[in-house]
């Protein structure tokens, strides 16, 4: 299998537009997953810091003109991704590349007047994919507020499953069992499906014992998941209010959505014209119009008293900065948003607690897809998601035709190490498997595994 | 500096030369000749030396520009150094500067020879010797980019640093693929050329040889008088294919995988064309005067002028016994070289086309001093950069040129046999005129000018500043600190 992977590297002709913030992380992920990757900007300069660090080629002009699509020959590429800034130029890219070259195309469309009619635009135009990376962003900072304990959760089966990552508080009772041992002090089904121990992760097995400081990371039902918490005696309750820092995208995003599940919202936005916009835009919303990073203003707002802090300014530096202010003066649940990628590192160590990456989320989404794309016909890839720092790889697939996993007893099948079937979804109904059970067709199959770049459901096989 | 990714590059040279030394093994193992000793021990070292230093692949695989050119100066530095050792244990050059010089000129494709008799070598020899043209042509470390797994996008400045031309791009995304292009076309032409000169009733060895010394534009030719000797089918098709091998292999690209229009609208192939038959236009109505036959006037002259603009140095004619317009046509042309992006030498046609340009672009600015005109390439504005970097290019190849004629005027020769020496060389090409003209050779020159020559094949080979950048006292003086840490 991996003699194969080496020999003929199956890669897909993908043509990026764009190399902004998105574009760069696109091209980072894509190149380690060996595909012939052109990137067209108008910016040479651009171009240049990407081609001299990645094995690429560069192409300057607008990449919504026909000739310059020609020159980089869209004719036999596979797959078009826009992502410059203009949410229009996108859209416009992607009709070109489907009238020319008859490619699939992946447009960022992330300005909210259109976000209502991405499902109309998207089949009108015949797109594979819209992105709103602030949008997905704001998505999952909602989850993570609606249960407050977990550092991620993540979604899958449309919504049926989730995956939380919490971390172990001393004196929980998971503190020094088994796994094995789980079932028999909590009566809710769970599966953990990864362990974080001072920095290294492993996929446990029933001799795994889960200690108090570890980060784990389990799935399950979506109804079980608030029981099993009280059970363990963890807080569930949804937080009630939320401070939001900055106007942006994002921060309507997410401001609607908490709304909507009804936690109240306080938005600080240091433009007067953002402010009146968004006073429009969400009216439940309390907006203040003034500088979030002055801690004066912070304070008259009741930061001390709030159950959640979320800054969400364009500036990294800044967005840090409030969450540590946030933390030290009380014990509020913050996330933190960060753009660049480049000091990850750094960050982990100033242990933030949530902190979620857009880039990321959004190219999670675009190399399933493009996974999905490459992979044979047996399986298809419905949701993939990089946990622990991309070092954990949770993939969902469509089990669409027999193959070599259909029909056979779990405990019968040849796994690759550090791989776990984490759960099958038949028919809406979640399976969390035991030995006994079976891959049938028509079945959604979440593997959780450490191994990089599975794209069809036998690579989990040895 | 990443010594270790260096160390572990050029480690990975040795091991391609080893296998570059089977060939001329094979051939006196074919030929049951002596030598064959001394290519599989030198083959086996190289074997040996490459693999110890490959053994442990080094962390850290990111490089940059200065890494890139680093390396690619020192790889052709060893592939010269343990290249000409065989030269030296068969007895065949006894002098190791001579043997060194020899292998130098084989890798830059200059051609320069210090032999007077070529003909006395033995077979492996004279294989080795040209199939060191062919694989100089395309580069070596172009070789190593298509054979060898190298991951991240750090490989480009191994490209950048070993393509010839101003600006260096990739054919497709992947260096891999790119390299493994070139070759294929590279390749291919070699192996199109051979079966004509076969066609044309040449041995199999002298055809063999000949197809080397004129993929990689070379010039070592296997018999005293080059190719003199051969039948004018032979002569045409060498010729014809030196012009071939000197053009832009781009257009070889755009011609088999994408439009074939697009390969004839290249302005660089559109000018190198049009140098070439304004050329042999000069040289023939001067040759008509001493010529008696029409057919072998058009042929000399088309010869020379493809052997001197792609910068190969084949010879069908002593063209020192030329009129003054046609040497100095030739001497014009010396300069000028073939397209990047070709296996040729020289200045380059598309360094040309810009520095021609900025003259143009420089009289509209007296004219209209406050206009603005960008340079264009293809209908493509070129980067500042690029129009600087070609200037800067120019002034240090001039400087280079004048410095290594004054290190050659100890010799107490004639000035245009210097003159044509350091041009033969620096470009090169192989032969220049009187004491180192078609018929003459190198040998009679002391060892302190072998040396500058070998510097200007080298030089002239990796575009200057590679080989300039071993000699830049920032770059060791951070490498030595470092080791001292």
């Amino acid at each position: 299998m991996f003699g194969r992977r080496n020999e003929q590297p199956k890669g897909l002709k993908i043509i990026i537009v764009g190399c902004g913030k998105v574009g760069s992380t696109l091209v980072e992920q894509l190149v380690l997953e060996g595909h012939d990757i052109t990137v067209i900007d108008t910016n040479i300069t651009k171009i240049e810091e990407l081609t001299n660090l990645y094995d690429i080629m560069g192409l300057e002009g607008n990449g919504a003109s026909y000739s310059v699509q020609m020159e980089a020959g869209i004719e036999n590429t596979d797959l078009l991704i826009a992502v410059t800034g203009s949410d229009e130029l996108n859209l416009l890219c992607c009709t070109i590349a489907k009238q020319v070259g008859n490619c699939a195309a992946i447009a960022r469309v992330r300005t909210p007047d259109y976000s209502k009619e991405i499902g109309y635009l998207r089949e009108k135009l015949g797109l594979a994919m819209i992105i709103n990376p602030e949008l997905e962003a704001a998505r999952e900072m909602a989850r993570i507020l609606y249960l407050p304990t977990a550092l991620e959760v993540s979604s899958f089966a449309h919504g049926q499953a989730e995956l939380i990552q919490f971390k172990i508080p001393e004196g929980n009772i998971l503190d020094g069992i088994t796994l094995a041992q789980l079932s028999s002090k909590v009566p809710n089904k769970v599966l953990v499906c990864a362990i974080e121990r001072d920095g290294k992760v492993e996929i446990p097995s029933g001799m795994s014992e889960m200690k108090a400081g570890d980060i784990i990371s389990f799935v399950a039902q979506r109804a079980t998941i608030k029981n099993f918490m009280q059970n363990i005696s963890v807080k569930t309750s949804k937080v009630k209010s939320t401070m939001i820092i900055g106007g942006g995208k994002a921060a309507y995003y997410l401001a609607s959505q908490l709304l909507h599940m009804g936690i109240s919202v306080k938005i600080i936005e240091r433009d007067r014209k953002r402010c009146e916009e968004l006073s429009i835009l969400l009216p439940k919303a309390i907006i203040i119009n003034g500088d979030g990073t002055d801690a004066e203003l912070l304070k008259e707002e009741g930061i001390d008293s709030m159950e959640s802090f979320v800054p969400l300014t364009g500036m990294d530096e800044e967005n840090i900065m409030l969450t540590l202010h946030a933390r030290q003066l009380s014990n509020t649940k913050v996330i933190t948003k960060i753009n660049r990628l480049a000091f990850k590192n750094v960050i982990a160590e100033l242990k933030l607690g949530s902190v979620i990456y857009p880039r990321l989320i959004t190219s999670e989404s675009i190399i399933a897809y493009v996974r999905a794309r490459s992979a044979s016909i047996e399986s298809n890839i419905e949701t993939l998601y990089h946990l622990f720092d991309g070092r954990v790889e949770a993939i969902e697939f469509s089990i669409d035709k027999n193959s070599k996993v259909t029909n056979v007893p779990l405990m019968n099948l040849k796994l690759k190490e550090h791989v776990l079937v984490a759960f099958i979804n038949r028919n809406g109904k979640i399976i969390l498997p035991s030995g006994q059970d079976c891959i049938q067709i028509g079945d959604t199959v979440m593997i959780v595994t450490t191994h990089n770049g599975f794209d069809e459901i036998e690579d989990i096989l040895k | 500096m990443n010594i270790s990714i260096i160390g572990y590059i050029l480690g990975q040279i040795l091991r391609l030369q080893s296998l570059f030394l089977l060939l001329p093994s094979l051939t006196a193992a074919i030929y049951h000749e002596k030598s064959f000793i001394s290519y599989i021990t030198v083959a086996f070292s190289c074997f040996v030396l490459g693999t110890v230093i490959t053994w442990k692949k080094p962390e850290e695989q990111v490089f940059y520009l200065k890494e890139g050119c680093v390396a690619t100066a020192l790889s052709w530095i060893v592939l010269s150094l343990s290249g000409a050792f065989p030269f030296v244990l068969t007895g065949e050059i006894p002098h190791f500067t001579d043997a060194l010089f020899e292998t130098v000129s084989g890798f830059t494709t200059t051609g320069s020879s210090i032999l007077s008799n070529v003909e006395a070598l033995s077979y492996s020899s004279l294989l080795w010797r040209s199939f060191t043209h062919w694989i100089g042509g395309m580069g070596v470390l172009v070789f190593l980019l298509a054979v060898i797994p190298m991951s991240g996008g750090s490989n480009i400045n191994l490209m950048k640093a070993e393509s010839p031309g101003p600006s260096v791009g990739k054919l497709v995304p992947k260096m891999r693929s790119t390299a493994r292009i070139l070759y294929l076309i590279y390749i291919g032409m070699s192996i199109i050329m051979f079966l004509l000169l076969l066609l044309g009733k040449m041995p199999v060895f002298d055809a063999l040889a000949t197809t080397f010394g004129t993929a990689g534009t070379g010039g070592f030719g296997i018999k005293n008088d080059s190719l003199a000797g051969y039948s004018p089918y032979i002569q045409w098709v060498t010729g014809i294919f030196m012009m071939l091998f000197g053009v832009n292999f781009n257009a070889y690209y755009f011609i088999l995988f994408h439009d074939v229009r697009k390969a004839f609208k290249m302005e660089e192939v559109r000018w190198y064309f049009t140098i070439i038959v304004l050329s042999v236009f000069v040289i023939f109505t001067d040759l008509m005067q001493f010529y008696p036959n029409f057919g072998d006037a058009l042929k000399d002259s088309f010869f020379q002028v493809a052997s001197i603009i792609t910068t190969t140095g084949f010879a069908t004619a002593d063209f020192n016994l030329w009129s003054a317009t046609s040497k100095s046509t030739l001497v014009l042309l010396m300069f000028l070289g073939a397209c990047a992006g070709s296996t040729g030498g020289g200045l380059k046609i598309s360094r040309l086309i810009i520095l021609v340009k900025t003259i143009f672009k420089e009289l509209t600015s007296y004219t209209h001093p406050k206009s603005i005109v960008k340079i264009k390439m293809d209908d493509k504005p070129i980067e500042h950069e690029v129009v600087r970097s070609a200037n800067v290019y120019f002034i240090t190849y001039m400087i280079i040129f004048v410095v290594s004629v004054f290190c050659l005027t100890f010799e107490n020769i004639d000035l245009i046999s210097i003159f044509t020496a350091v041009a033969a060389t620096f470009n090169n090409i192989g032969p220049g005129l009187e004491m180192v003209g078609p018929t003459a050779n190198f040998g009679h020159f002391s060892d302190f000018s072998k040396y500058v020559m070998i510097f200007d094949m080298l030089a002239g080979r990796l575009e200057l500043f590679p080989l300039l950048m071993l000699f830049h006292p920032e770059l060791w003086k951070e490498t030595i600190k470092r080791k001292l840490k």
